[in-house]
This record gives structure tokens, C-alpha cells and sequence, in this order.
């Protein structure tokens, strides 16, 4: 009976370095340009953010985001996927390949920077602090934020700001839901994206008791490839010729975001 | 609105069912495999099973839907699964352990005078297993079955992590557009697929209710 334990624990151990070597082959890379072109798709990783990606009546993606990756995939030659992906997992299915960007109003963090290839910056930002417009008056400066009840999407650019004044804050999957929260008063308050903020609420919109009162920074919005991949660079010539052309700003004014881009 | 919001409910809803029978389809087979395993006479072989079967239950499911997705590409640098495929070998893993353990329950009911009068008969294993056993067996793990049955239907739901668009999936994207309901409304959609399966399980057991 021992032997054939023994026997068994070394199968099991072949097994294990035998997965490993084939590991160690994969792991040079050529560019990831060439990657992209041999495969014939680029994968886009959004979520469902307007004005940046969201769908029309007929199921197609559109948005400032989703036209301008239309046009940056034309320029590679190949045709454009895109993804609804789960936020949280952004690195991850950039890592293992499941997604080739993420493009989808993606603030410039730190935890994105170091994690994966970023473009220049192409769009300004800010995190603002949402509130029912009855309320707003007594809420104009930081100061006075110490006594709400905050909500924020959990990691997001937001979430940061709230943490660095020393605020505690529901942490939410989405933005959206932390809108919701809001609405549905839960939290008194959440600090979303300025640019999500300007679209989602006011008159007009789902939430027309909400406002934004205090904008607690200002931040930038890029691209992100897998780490080490040089469609960052190809993307930045694209996207100097996009602008010096004036594409994107006819694409940013269909969409209302042309006082975010950042000049090239 | 609420037409339109129907429809994109009963597209996830279709994709919960095809993830709800595909994975009975495979998990059944396979949980009644591995409960041979968890009662095999070889010490490694019932060993290694309980050790499998340990690990899978003790572990969140949503936690293997991950690790069978992402853990390929993370770990070795190879190609990943289509996000349907790879919720569906979690699933199919994780329900066959917990099957295999209503399995062996059942097996292990039926009392051994029954293998034994098989055995004077000159019947053989496989013959005792076929002909004896497993109907009985089919009888006793109607109730448990049932349960992990219903489990599965609302277990689907977690399968959004790695962004496969299930019913929950697309109700909560609604959030998104400012409408709050259409996520508490695909609970109708859940209940009604329980109800069926409910009415279903009080069925079968009504007709297997011979011999008593």
C-alpha cells in the first residue's frame, strides 16, 4: 500500500514540472502590436459607462471611448471586440490575454500606472461629491463633508479621495451603484467621475434630485495595456494624428466631453 | 419599457438555463464517478477522491470560477478557456463532489443483507449495482437532490464575475440607466424556474413512491 502511494505522489510531482516547463517556454513575448495583428482583433475591456462606452438601440457600443477604439483598431488593421468586463478584474484579464485594453474613462492611478502599460493621458477628470440638491447648499467645501454618509465604487479614483480625508465610505461595485445608493438614500452622499456626474445627473436624467457639489481633485484619463506591451506607444503616435487631424474633438463634441481633452 | 427589459431578462435567463442543464448534464455522471471513488477499496484512489472532494467543497465556488478561468494564463502564460467554458467546468467540478456525496449517502442506505442476497444469487457486482441498488438509490436522493437542484438555478448568478451575461448580469446593468427594478425583477424569473423544478420533484417522487 505504501509503494503504491509513493508511486502515486510522484506522478503527481511529474505533473506539477511538467506544467511548470511549459510554462517557462511561453514566457518570451514578442510585441504585442504583432500579437494583435497575427490575431486580427483587438479586445476592448469596458464597462457600461456613458458618455465614454454605452450601447444604442441596436446593441452596438458607442461613445467618445468606443468610436475613438473603433478608429485606433482601423489603424492597426484589425477589427475591434469589445468586452464587458467585471471592473475589479481589469489586470487580470489584461495579464492572461482575455482582453488586449481597457479603455473606458480609466483615471490614471497609481495601482494603474504600475500595473500595466499606460497611454498618454487624452481626457481630463475629477472627482466630485454627489448629493440630493436639497442638501447641497450646506455642503460646499471639504470641511463640511466630515457628518455624511459617503458611498463609492470600491478601489475607484473616488473611493482614494474619500480614503485620504480620513472619510469612511460604503464601497460599491460600480459607480452606478453608488449612485443608487444615494438615490435611494442609503448613503447621503458618493463621490463619482465629474465627466459620469455631468451625464448621469440633474434635470433630465434618472436622478433629477441629485447635484454635485465639491470637486475634491483633478485627474486624467488614459489607456491600458498589459505591462510591457508596446501597443502604448502605437497608440500615442495614433492618437497625436487622430487630434492633429481634428478627429478627436468632432468625435469628443458628438459626445459632449470636447472640454476634457487634453491638447496634444 | 417593461417589454424591453423582459426580453433582455429572458436573453440572461437563457444563458443561467443553458449553465443550469449543461452542467446536470455533466456533473451528474461525473458525481456519481467519484462517489465510486470515495468508496473504492484502494486506499489511494479513495485518498486522492475525499482529497478532491475536500478541497472543491471547502473552497467558494466563485473562487474556482476564477482560478479556472484567469489561472492558466496567470499562472502558465497559456491560452484561456471561452468564459462560458470555463464557468462551466467550474460547475460541472463543483456539483459532481457534492453529488458524489448524496450519491454515496444513497449508495451507502441501502442495507448490505441486499449485496449479500445478490452475491448467493450469483449476481455480479456491476449486476447487484444495476439491477438492486440503483433504483433504490434513485428513490433516497430525490429529496437532497432537489435541493442542490434549486442551489444550482441561483448559484448561476455568480458566474458574472468573470462577465458572463447571466440574468442577474443584465438586470444589474439597468442600474446603470437610472432603473432600479429590473434587478429585483429577475427574482420572478428565479421563482418561476424553482416552481417548475419544484413541481417537477414532487412529481418524480410521487411516482417512485411504489413499493412501501
Amino acid at each position: 500500500m505504501k509503494r503504491k502511494l509513493l508511486i502515486l505522489a510522484l506522478m503527481l510531482g511529474l505533473t506539477l514540472s511538467l506544467c511548470a516547463c511549459a510554462a517557462k517556454d511561453k514566457a518570451p513575448q514578442d510585441g504585442d502590436t504583432a500579437y494583435i495583428q497575427e490575431k486580427g482583433t483587438l479586445v476592448v475591456g469596458i464597462t457600461d459607462f456613458a458618455p465614454m462606452d454605452y450601447q444604442n438601440e441596436n446593441g452596438e457600443w458607442i461613445g467618445f471611448d468606443a468610436d475613438m477604439a473603433k478608429a485606433f483598431a482601423e489603424s492597426l488593421g484589425v477589427k475591434v471586440e469589445f468586452i464587458e468586463i467585471n471592473w475589479d478584474n481589469k489586470i487580470m484579464e489584461l495579464e492572461t490575454k482575455a482582453i488586449d485594453c481597457v479603455w473606458n474613462g480609466m483615471t490614471l492611478t497609481e495601482e494603474v500606472t504600475t500595473a500595466m502599460a499606460t497611454s498618454e493621458p487624452y481626457c481630463l477628470n475629477g472627482q466630485v461629491v454627489v448629493i440630493s440638491s436639497d442638501k447641497a447648499a450646506d455642503y460646499q467645501d471639504t470641511d463640511s463633508l466630515k457628518t455624511l454618509r459617503f458611498a463609492a465604487e470600491n478601489g475607484s479614483a473616488g473611493a482614494g479621495e474619500l480614503e485620504s480625508l480620513g472619510l469612511e465610505y460604503v464601497a460599491k461595485p460600480t459607480q452606478a451603484d453608488a449612485l443608487l445608493e444615494v438615490a435611494s438614500g442609503a448613503s447621503d452622499a458618493c463621490v463619482i467621475d465629474l465627466l459620469m456626474a455631468g451625464a448621469m445627473i440633474g434635470e433630465g436624467t434618472s436622478y433629477p434630485d441629485l447635484t454635485y457639489t465639491v470637486q475634491l481633485n483633478s485627474e486624467e484619463y488614459g489607456v491600458g495595456f498589459r505591462k510591457g506591451s508596446n501597443l502604448a506607444e502605437a497608440f500615442n503616435t495614433f492618437w497625436k494624428k487622430a487630434y492633429d487631424e481634428g478627429t478627436v474633438l468632432k468625435t469628443a463634441t458628438a459626445y459632449g466631453v470636447q472640454e476634457s481633452i487634453i491638447e496634444k | 419599457m417593461l417589454a424591453a427589459v423582459t426580453l433582455s431578462l429572458l436573453r440572461g435567463l437563457m444563458t443561467t438555463l443553458e449553465l443550469f442543464f449543461l452542467t446536470l448534464l455533466f456533473a451528474l455522471p461525473l458525481g456519481l464517478l467519484i462517489s465510486f471513488g470515495s468508496m473504492s477499496r484502494l486506499t489511494p484512489l479513495r485518498g486522492v477522491t475525499k482529497g478532491i472532494v475536500w478541497v472543491i467543497r471547502g473552497t467558494p465556488l466563485m473562487l474556482q470560477i476564477l482560478v479556472i478561468f484567469y489561472g492558466p494564463g496567470l499562472l502558465f502564460g497559456l491560452p484561456l478557456l471561452p468564459r462560458f467554458t470555463a464557468a462551466l467546468v467550474s460547475f460541472v467540478i463543483n456539483y459532481a463532489c457534492y453529488f458524489s456525496e448524496i450519491f454515496r449517502g444513497g449508495i451507502q442506505s441501502v442495507p448490505a443483507g441486499q449485496y449479500e442476497a445478490g452475491q448467493v444469487l450469483g449476481m455480479t457486482r456491476p449486476q447487484i449495482f444495476f439491477r438492486i441498488t440503483l433504483l433504490q438509490v434513485i428513490k433516497r436522493i430525490v429529496p437532497p437532490m432537489s435541493n442542490e437542484f434549486i442551489t444550482l438555478v441561483k448559484d448561476t448568478a455568480l458566474v458574472r464575475i468573470i462577465s458572463v451575461y447571466e440574468i442577474i448580469w443584465m438586470g444589474e446593468s439597468y442600474i446603470k440607466k437610472g432603473m432600479i427594478w429590473p434587478l429585483f425583477y429577475t427574482a420572478v424569473f428565479y421563482l418561476a424556474v424553482n416552481g417548475l423544478l419544484t413541481l417537477l420533484f414532487g412529481r418524480f417522487e410521487k411516482k417512485l413512491s411504489y413499493f412501501r
